[in-house]
């Protein structure tokens, strides 16, 4: 029975693995909406806004890919820490993605809010 | 070695090897590359206050080996080419990059090598069976038991004890397998790539 309960989490927390990683590129397109933001920063704002823990080296070679799709741009700025730090901003592509792909999000997770309804009434 | 010096040179070390690993990129963007995460790994590293050696340590581990990041780079450079053309010697040539640099690539490489050289030989076939109707085309030699197929672009003596199966029909069903085959090929390719980068997308354990 212990046996079944542990399997039974590996396949829930298999899910939710695969859940997280369809979403990284709307999570960094939703990081940015706001204005500009270097790499570190996103990383901390996907960690403490979306509960998104993300391999670090996973983000700069996808940060790399919006820009080469010009859906992203940067720039090198100077900072007080005494290094330059690389910022991007979203370009107008960037912003339609966004909105694109948020309104993929928003229609799927409210129909499946709806289907889903019954299971939280049982909680 | 100062205990600074000492992570300087752990940073130098992981640069210079992720450096040597995207020689096949335009210089500038490895340029760009490599200047970006020594960035990310000294503020990483300071979060303490001061820039350690196991500070750099830990920065480098979550970081994942230059050879992963490396990786991710071209798979994510393929999967960005992908979405501007789809011409093969294209994706072909990120995926010898890719090779380079893990086992999963090379794999991926050897498939397609056989998928694009596949659908090309129907295509040409198809081409060719116009300069050599007598002997390009799909030959079936019964050889005792077993039966050997052979698609042949027509150079050479026309094959003895052969039939050629779909005479003039290799025209259109070659172009049309070898299109599919290739286009197959290069969707393999990318759902390969997507499938690496997810796997590497979020840590470990």
């Amino acid at each position: 029975m212990k046996e079944r309960d542990s399997s039974d989490q590996e396949t829930a927390d298999k899910w939710e693995i695969q859940l997280r990683k369809g979403c990284l590129e709307l999570a960094i397109l939703a990081a940015l909406w706001d204005g500009k933001l270097y790499g570190l920063e996103i990383l901390r704002r996907l960690e403490t806004d979306s509960d998104l823990i993300v391999s670090e080296g996973t983000v700069y070679p996808l940060l790399s890919r919006l820009k080469v799709l010009g859906l992203a741009r940067s720039e090198w700025v100077e900072s007080d820490a005494g290094h330059p730090r690389k910022y991007y901003t979203l370009t107008p592509a960037g912003k339609q993605r966004g909105r694109q792909m948020a309104g993929m999000w928003w229609r799927f997770s409210s129909s499946m809010s709806r289907l889903l309804a019954p299971l939280s009434r049982e909680k | 070695m100062t205990r600074a010096g000492d992570a300087q040179h752990k940073i130098e070390a992981y640069l210079g090897r992720l450096r040597q690993l995207l020689c096949g990129m335009n210089a500038e963007d490895a340029r760009e590359i490599v200047e970006e995460l020594r960035s990310h790994i000294t503020e990483k590293a300071a979060e303490d206050g001061q820039v350690t050696a196991a500070g750099v340590d830990t920065a480098l581990t979550r970081l994942g080996s230059p050879e992963e990041l490396a990786s991710q780079y071209t798979t994510d450079a393929l999967l960005a080419r992908a979405e501007v053309t789809r011409s093969p010697v294209r994706i072909l040539e990120s995926l010898f990059r890719w090779a380079s640099l893990s086992i999963a690539g090379f794999l991926v490489l050897l498939t397609s090598i056989v998928g694009y050289f596949l659908g090309g030989t129907f295509m040409w076939c198809a081409v060719l069976k116009i300069v050599h109707p007598q002997s390009a085309g799909l030959w079936v030699f019964p050889n005792g038991g077993d039966t050997g197929i052979s698609l042949r672009l027509g150079f050479g003596n026309p094959p003895l004890g052969g039939r050629d199966v779909l005479g003039w029909w290799i025209v259109p069903a070659g172009l049309i397998v070898g299109c599919g085959l290739v286009m197959l090929t290069t969707r393999f390719a990318l759902w390969c790539a997507r499938q690496y980068r997810k796997s590497l997308a979020l840590p470990r354990g």
